[in-house]
């Protein structure tokens, strides 16, 4: 707490600190970035999401040191707008994403970015996978309209990228406070079986493979297939899986995979990775929760920022991303969750432990959003 | 943790009947040798996965401070430095959201499939909610 505001160290969690530090408006250092490393200092694509940060914000003050092993940053205030960026092809456009979906409900004025670069690889959550579980989350939330919209315009499958995404939401003085303790059963499975540059048998494929394994389970199943061409099948080869399981009361969990990028690690049989696909999905689902694994930071995050009220949601197990978002929650914004435990009952058959997260919202309120 | 301790037991069971047929097949049984540690291992990681959640978020992290004081100094002048394996993958690893659990469930197995049936609407219903009771209750 010195005049240089929070400090941490290394470039894990880099995105969480930077959008919970533009979001609190309380400055961050972040020193000893990859110092021991042989290529010290910040990546490609960290640099793309400061550029990102910087495009939607006013006022954003950054600096680097000549090494670039430290970063400061002195958050401005969120403006919004009609932006466009190239996002680094190091990583998909889900990463760039993740963290405008924590912010953009917070702009002056609505967002309406288009991001080009990587919409698919096997590392980050898909831009698919967001559209069908992010987007839902945000709804529950109270950020909901006309303008919440994500669409792959082009598909760009790593390591070339060329894809193009635009993603619109809707702004909001405040948060709606939720109560999300029952998932409900699931009453159908949706999925995106898309290939581009590779022949669109892969993609019939795929889908037959993993219905074989959730077929069992349920019948109301449906895998649409994706295959785009031309201009709009960006630079590289490749193909993959989305799969989101809707439960009765509106919640999704999900799943994907992705083949590797071409000329980088193993080539996989489409039949192999809809299955695995499949059986990813089926852990997810074990798992459990109101709100899927990936999208865990996303709904503590909006409980944090809901109006001074009590939010209570069912998660599965906390990923290690989500611990140390609750951590940097509580250096930010002063708040801690109560957990408590649900171990599953002794004759149920529901999958594993589950975790409810319980807290009272700071009460966050969008003070630069233009009232009409 | 309770299926746990019956598989203990079953281990145990196992154990012993293991130790009768060994007499005539030697060597063929050997997989069965350490059964009883092996369950009781995989008991001890299970009791250690589900510590008090609260403490395991929010507690001090006791350990990292204990590392920083073990440099070793050469002659007294210089530092070997080394990275450090496990500090070092943790604040440098990579930024993911994706949740990787260390071991995933075998879902070619039958037990594992029947363990998630009821997130389904087809599988089981609790009771105030089951269609079949509910039309009963209605006659």
């Amino acid at each position: 707490m010195t005049s240089h505001g929070l400090e941490y160290e290394g470039c894990n969690f880099f995105r969480q600190r930077l959008v919970l530090s533009t979001l609190s408006g309380k400055r961050v250092r972040i020193k000893g970035i990859r110092s021991r490393d042989d290529n010290p200092g910040l990546r490609d694509f960290e640099a793309s999401f400061i550029r990102l940060l910087d495009k939607v914000t006013n006022g954003t003050k950054i600096e680097i040191n000549q090494t670039g092993t430290v970063l400061f940053y002195q958050p401005g205030l969120l403006l919004g707008g009609t932006i466009e960026h190239d996002c680094n092809p190091q990583r998909s456009i889900g990463y760039y994403l993740e963290g405008l979906l924590m912010l953009a409900a917070f702009m002056k004025t609505p967002l309406k970015a288009t991001l080009k670069g990587v919409t698919n690889d096997p590392t980050d959550p898909s831009v698919d996978l967001l559209k069908t579980t992010a987007l839902p989350l945000l709804k529950q939330f109270g950020i909901d309209g006309d303008g919440l919209e994500m669409k792959v315009v082009k598909r760009g499958m790593a390591p070339g990228g060329g894809g193009e995404v635009i993603f619109s939401c809707p702004i909001r003085r405040t948060l709606r406070p939720v109560q999300l303790t029952e998932p409900g059963k699931i009453k159908r499975i949706r999925g995106i079986a898309y290939s581009v540059r590779v022949s669109p048998q892969m993609a019939n494929r795929i889908v037959d493979s993993a219905r074989s394994v959730i077929n069992k389970f349920i019948p109301d199943i449906y895998i649409y297939t994706d295959h785009l061409k031309g201009a709009n099948s960006g630079k590289s080869p490749g193909f993959g899986l989305v799969l989101a399981a809707e439960t009765q009361k509106g919640f999704f969990l999900s799943a994907e995979l992705s083949s590797a990028p071409q000329g980088q690690g193993p080539t996989i049989l489409p039949e192999d990775l809809g299955k695995n696909c499949a059986k990813l999905l089926l852990e997810e689902i074990h798992r459990g929760g109101c709100v899927d694994s990936t999208n865990q930071s996303l709904a503590l995050l909006f409980m944090t920022l809901g109006q001074q009220d009590v939010s209570k949601v069912l998660l599965g197990p906390l990923s290690p991303h989500t611990v140390e978002f609750l951590r940097h929650i509580r250096d930010f914004f002063q708040i801690m969750f109560k957990m408590e435990a649900k171990p599953p009952l002794e004759d149920e058959r529901k999958g594993g432990e589950k975790v409810l997260m319980t807290c009272v919202g700071v009460g966050f309120s969008n003070i630069s959003k233009v009232t009409k | 943790p309770k299926t746990t301790e019956k598989d203990l037991k079953k281990a145990k069971a196992l154990e012993i009947k293991g130790s009768d047929q060994a007499y005539e097949t030697d060597g063929a049984l050997r997989w069965k040798d350490d059964l009883q540690q092996k369950a009781s291992e995989v008991f001890l990681k299970h009791q250690q996965a589900a510590p008090n959640l609260r403490k395991h978020v929010y507690g001090t992290v006791s350990s990292q401070g204990a590392g920083q004081g073990e440099e070793a100094e050469l002659g007294g002048l210089f530092r070997v430095s080394r990275p450090e394996k496990s500090k070092t993958n943790l604040a440098d690893a990579a930024d993911c959201s994706r949740f990787h659990p260390d071991s995933l469930h075998n879902w070619d197995l039958e037990e594992m499939l029947h363990s998630i049936a009821d997130c389904f609407v087809t599988g089981k219903w609790e009771e105030w909610q089951d269609a079949a009771t509910l039309l009963k209750q209605d006659e």
